[in-house]
C-alpha cells in the first residue's frame, strides 16, 4: 500500500514538475541577449525580412503571452517550429531521440552488467590486489574526461587496430525504420549483417559512455555490499552454515543495491547530458547535438524541447528507480 | 498479500526474463562484431564530411556557404560561377542579353533541359522561383531587395524568361546564380496553408541538379545519385553517387579521412590538421586563395572612434605578421583591403597598415577624446576571432589603451552588430562570398546605406558613397573596377576598420579523387566534375 501512494504521489507531481520545468526554460532562454530571428534570417536579411519573422514565430508578443502560448502548445504535443531548421520541433526530435535513448541504454546496461559484479569482487575481496586493480580503474573511469576518453579510443580501436567502425551510428544508412532503434529494428528485419554493423558502431561510444557510469557502480555497490556483509542477518546466515556464494549473491546483493538502483537512475539522467560530447565525437545523431546547435543558433523552441524532454526522460527513469525499490526492497511494498 | 507477494514474485522474474534476453541480445551483438565486417558499397561513391548540419534542403531558405552542397548538387540557376577566381558561366541559360538601359535582363534557357522526374525546365519554373525567393524573405532574398519586384518577372514563352529590375543593377547578374529552379507542379502539389511548399521542400527535393536526392535525414546528411539525363553532359568518369554526411567534430573528420571512410572533407581546417593530413599517405591538399576576409568592425560611429586617428593607432596596434605567421603559420593571404586579393577591382600595391607601436603612439597623441576601456567582440567558438582579439588587446596595452574581451555565441554577435548602442567598440570576424562582386565586401560593408545591417562599422564617408553608388549601377566594366579600388583604398585610409587576411583554401581529398574543381562560392563541393582514378 505505501508503495502504491508512492507511485501514485510520484505520478502526480509528474505534471507540476513538468510545469516548473517549462516555465524556467522558458524563462532562462528568453533572457539571453540574442536575436535568434537575426541569426535565423541569415547575414543579408534586412530589418524588414527580421521583423517579418519576428511576427511570423510570435516573437513580437509579450513574453508572459509568449508562455501561455507555448504552455498551451506543449500540451497538444507542439513543440513549435524550429528557427533554424524551419521544421516542426517535434520531427527534428523524433529523428534523434531514439538514437540517443539506444545509445544511453546500452551503455546503461552494459555499466551495470559489469559494474555490479565488479563491485561485489571488490567488496569480498577488499584490500586485495583485485581490489586495488578495480579501485584504480574506477578512480581513472571517474576522473578521466569523455571527450579524450571517446579520442583514445577511436585511436586505438578504429584507427591503429582496426577493429571496430571510427564513427557513425551504421555503415550507410542503417535498417528500415520502425521504432527508430536500430538494434531492435535490424532485429525486426531478421538481417544479421545490419545488427553486425550497429553492433560494431555502438561499441566506442557506448563504452565511452559506460567506462564512468561503471565506476560509479562499482563504488556504490562496494560500499553496499561491505555494508550489508557486516549485518547481524550474514553473521547469522553464515553460523548456520550458508554458503559464502549465497549469502553473499543472493542475499547481500540484494539489500547492497538500493543504493546502486538509485545511482543507475542519476546515471541515466548523467549519460544523456555526457552524450553531447560522445555524439560529437563519434558523429552519433542524437538528441545532443541537436541541443548543441540549438543553444549556438538560440534557436528558443529546441532548446526548451529539449530541456523539456530530458527532464520528462529522468523523472520517468527515477519513477522506475522507486518502482524498482519497491520490487527489490520488500519493506517498500508494505 | 500473498496474491501481491506473488504478484511481485512474478514481475521480479519477469524482470529477470527480459535482463537475460537483453543481455543475451548485446552479447550476441558483441559477438558478431569479432565477425568480419562486410562492406557493401556501392562503385565510385563520392562521401563528403561537412561541418555544417543539413538542416533544411529548401534551396531558397538555405543560403550560407557551409551547407553549399545540397544546393549546387541538387539544383541548377540560369548562371553558374565556376572556378577561382570565379567566373560565370551559361548554366541553364544558353543565353542572355541585357537591354540598354540595364533594367531588363532576358534568358533563353537550353532545349531539352528536364527535372528530376522527367518535367521540361520552362521559363514559368524561373518566374515561379524568383517569386518563390522573393515571398520567403529568407536566404538569397535580400539579394534581390529593391531590385526585382513581385510579378515583375515574365515567360515570354516557355524558353524564354525576362527579368525587369525597378532599377539598374550592375551586380544583378552576379545574384543570378542564387535563383535556384524548382519544379512549379512538384511545389504546389506540396503547398500547404500557402506556405510555398516550405515545409515539404525542407526535407526533399524539386530540382534537375546534377544528382537527384535518394535519402535525407537531417540528422545525418544526404544521398544523391547521380541524374544522367542533366542537360550539361557528362565526362567519361564520374561519381554514381554523392554522399554528404554531418561530421562535427573536426578530429573526427580528419580521422574518417585519413582512414578512407570519408573521401573529402572542408578546406577551413586549423593549420595543425592540414599538417596532419599531408603528412598522410592517401591524402591530397588542394591549395586556393579563396574570396574570405578577416577584419575587425571597428564602431566608427561612436567616440574616441569616431576619430580617424584613434582608428589609425589601432590598425597600427594589430600584428599582422606574427598573427599571420605566427598563429595560422602562414595558411592565408595578408589583405590589407576590404576586398579579397583575388578580385577584380581589388587595389593592387597598397601596403595598408604595419605593426608600428611608434606610429600607434604617434596617432593616440593626436586623439582629443579621453580615453577609456574598448570592448572588443569575440565569436565564441572560432579560435581566431578570440586569438586575434587578445593580440590586439597586448598591442593595446602597449600604447596605453586598456581593452576588454567579451566573448559571445554568433547570434548574440549578430544581434548586437545591428544595433548602434550595443555594438561592440569593436568585433573580428568574416566576410564570406555570397556573389563574387566587389560589392558583395566594399559595398554591402562601407555604404552608408547599409549602416544598422550590413554596414555594421557606422562608417559614412559621401565620397565612398559617391563611388559606391556610381559602381552599382554603371555597366562599364572599367568604370566599376576603378570605383571599387579608389573606395577600397579609401576605406583602408579612414581605417575604418582593421583588415588582416584574406582565406586560403586548403581542399583536403583522398588521392583516389580526381577533378576537383575549386571555385570560392562553391567551396570545392560540386561534385559533377569528380571522379574517381582508374
Amino acid at each position: 500500500m505505501k508503495f502504491l501512494v508512492l507511485v501514485v504521489n510520484r505520478c502526480l507531481w509528474f505534471l507540476p514538475t513538468v510545469l516548473g520545468l517549462m516555465v524556467i526554460t522558458f524563462t532562462i532562454s528568453h533572457l539571453i541577449p540574442a536575436d535568434p530571428i537575426a541569426a535565423a534570417a541569415g547575414e543579408n536579411a534586412t530589418a524588414e525580412q527580421i521583423a517579418a519573422l519576428r511576427v511570423k514565430f510570435g516573437l513580437d508578443q509579450p513574453i508572459y503571452v509568449q508562455l501561455y502560448r507555448y504552455v498551451l502548445a506543449v500540451a497538444q504535443g507542439d513543440f513549435g517550429i524550429s528557427l533554424y531548421t524551419q521544421r516542426p520541433i517535434v520531427f527534428d526530435i523524433a529523428t534523434r531521440l531514439p538514437a540517443t535513448l539506444e545509445l544511453t541504454f546500452v551503455a546503461v546496461l552494459i555499466a551495470a552488467t559489469l559494474g555490479i559484479p565488479l563491485g561485489v569482487l571488490s567488496a569480498t575481496h577488499r584490500n586485495s590486489p583485485l581490489d586495488h586493480v578495480l579501485r584504480v580503474i574506477t578512480v581513472s573511469g571517474l576522473a578521466i574526461a569523455a571527450f579524450w576518453l571517446a579520442i583514445l579510443f577511436q585511436l586505438l580501436f578504429a584507427m591503429k587496430l582496426g577493429w571496430t567502425p571510427l564513427q557513425g551510428r551504421v555503415d550507410g544508412w542503417g535498417p528500415d525504420s520502425v521504432t527508430g532503434f536500430f538494434l531492435i529494428d535490424a532485429v525486426l528485419m531478421g538481417d544479421l549483417e545490419i545488427l553486425q554493423d550497429v553492433a560494431a558502431h555502438m561499441i566506442l561510444p557506448a563504452a565511452t559512455l559506460a567506462f564512468p557510469a561503471m565506476a560509479t557502480i562499482v563504488r556504490f555497490t562496494r560500499a553496499g555490499v561491505l555494508e550489508a556483509i557486516n549485518s547481524n542477518y550474514v553473521m547469522y546466515e553464515e553460523a548456520m552454515g550458508f554458503p559464502r556464494r549465497i549469502i553473499v549473491w543472493k542475499y547481500v546483493l540484494r539489500n547492497a543495491l538500493i543504493g546502486t538502483v538509485t545511482q543507475i537512475g542519476l546515471i541515466f539522467g548523467i549519460l544523456i547530458a555526457n552524450g553531447v560530447v560522445v555524439e560529437a565525437v563519434f558523429d552519433w545523431p542524437g538528441l545532443g547535438l541537436y541541443a548543441v546547435s540549438s543553444i549556438l543558433q538560440s534557436d528558443y523552441n529546441g532548446i526548451m524541447a529539449f530541456a523539456i524532454i530530458a527532464g520528462v526522460i529522468f523523472i520517468v527513469v527515477n519513477l522506475l528507480v522507486d518502482i524498482t525499490h519497491g520490487l527489490i526492497d520488500p519493506r517498500e511494498s508494505r | 498479500m500473498t496474491l501481491i507477494r506473488h504478484r511481485v514474485t512474478h514481475t521480479v522474474n519477469r524482470l529477470r526474463s527480459i535482463g537475460l534476453a537483453g543481455l543475451s541480445g548485446i552479447a550476441v551483438g558483441i559477438a558478431l562484431t569479432v565477425l568480419p565486417i562486410t562492406e557493401v558499397e556501392a562503385k565510385s561513391k563520392f562521401v563528403f564530411a561537412n561541418s555544417s548540419a543539413y538542416d533544411n534542403l529548401d534551396p531558397h531558405i538555405v543560403f550560407d556557404v557551409g551547407r553549399v552542397a545540397s544546393r549546387i548538387n541538387l539544383y541548377d540557376g540560369l548562371l553558374r560561377w565556376e572556378d577561382n577566381p570565379p567566373q560565370l558561366v551559361n548554366w541553364l541559360a544558353e543565353s542572355y542579353s541585357i537591354s540598354a538601359d540595364g533594367k531588363a535582363y532576358t534568358f533563353v534557357l537550353r532545349k531539352g533541359a528536364k527535372f528530376h522526374d522527367g518535367s521540361p525546365i520552362e521559363a514559368s519554373d524561373v518566374v515561379y522561383s524568383m517569386e518563390r525567393t522573393i515571398a520567403l524573405k529568407k536566404g538569397a532574398s535580400a539579394l534581390f531587395a529593391g531590385v526585382v519586384e513581385p510579378g515583375t518577372t515574365k515567360a515570354l514563352d516557355a524558353q524564354t524568361v525576362e527579368f525587369h529590375l525597378s532599377q539598374a543593377s550592375a551586380i544583378f547578374l552576379a545574384t543570378v546564380p542564387e535563383i535556384h529552379v524548382v519544379n512549379t507542379d512538384l511545389v504546389k502539389k506540396h503547398e500547404k496553408d500557402g506556405d510555398w511548399g516550405t515545409a515539404w521542400l525542407s526535407s526533399h527535393e524539386a530540382g534537375s541538379g546534377s544528382y537527384e536526392l535518394k535519402r535525407y535525414d537531417p540528422a545525418i546528411g544526404f544521398t544523391a545519385a547521380r541524374f544522367a539525363d542533366h542537360f550539361m553532359p557528362w565526362g567519361k568518369k564520374y561519381y554514381d553517387e554523392i554522399d554528404f554526411r554531418t561530421v562535427v567534430e573536426i578530429n573526427s573528420r580528419v580521422l574518417g579521412l585519413m582512414k578512407g571512410d570519408f573521401q573529402g572533407t572542408d578546406g577551413y581546417l586549423p593549420q595543425d590538421q592540414i599538417i596532419r593530413l599531408k603528412a598522410a599517405d592517401d591524402i591530397a591538399i588542394y591549395e586556393e586563395e579563396s574570396m574570405r576576409i578577416f577584419y575587425a568592425a571597428v564602431h566608427n560611429g561612436r567616440a574616441p572612434m569616431n576619430d580617424i586617428n584613434f582608428r589609425k593607432a589601432l590598425s597600427y596596434s594589430f600584428d599582422y605578421d606574427g598573427f599571420i605567421t605566427n598563429i595560422l603559420s602562414g595558411s592565408v593571404a595578408r589583405d590589407p583591403v576590404p576586398l579579397p586579393n583575388n578580385i577584380w577591382g581589388a587595389p593592387k600595391d597598397v601596403k595598408g597598415y604595419t605593426y608600428d607601436l611608434e606610429k600607434a603612439k604617434e596617432h593616440l597623441a593626436m586623439v582629443k577624446e579621453p580615453q577609456r576601456e574598448l570592448v572588443i567582440g569575440v565569436l565564441a567558438g572560432y579560435n581566431q576571432s578570440e586569438q586575434a582579439a587578445a593580440l590586439l588587446q597586448n598591442g593595446l596595452s602597449k600604447i596605453g589603451i586598456k581593452s576588454k574581451l567579451l566573448i559571445e555565441p554568433w547570434p548574440v554577435v549578430s544581434n548586437k552588430m545591428r544595433d548602434e548602442a550595443q555594438m561592440y567598440d569593436l568585433v573580428f570576424l568574416w566576410k564570406s562570398t555570397y556573389y563574387a562582386d566587389p560589392n558583395n565586401w566594399v559595398g554591402e560593408m562601407y555604404n552608408s546605406s547599409k549602416i544598422g545591417s550590413r554596414n555594421n562599422s557606422w562608417y559614412s564617408n559621401p565620397e565612398v558613397d559617391k563611388l559606391l553608388d556610381e559602381a552599382l549601377i554603371s555597366t562599364d566594366m572599367k568604370v566599376r573596377a576603378a570605383n571599387y579600388e579608389k573606395a577600397a583604398t579609401m576605406v583602408m585610409e579612414d581605417a575604418a576598420g582593421i583588415f588582416v587576411y584574406n582565406t586560403k583554401w586548403f581542399g583536403p581529398f583522398n588521392k583516389s579523387v580526381q577533378g576537383v574543381r575549386f571555385c570560392p562560392i562553391g567551396n570545392g563541393q560540386e561534385v559533377r566534375w569528380m571522379y574517381p582514378k582508374g
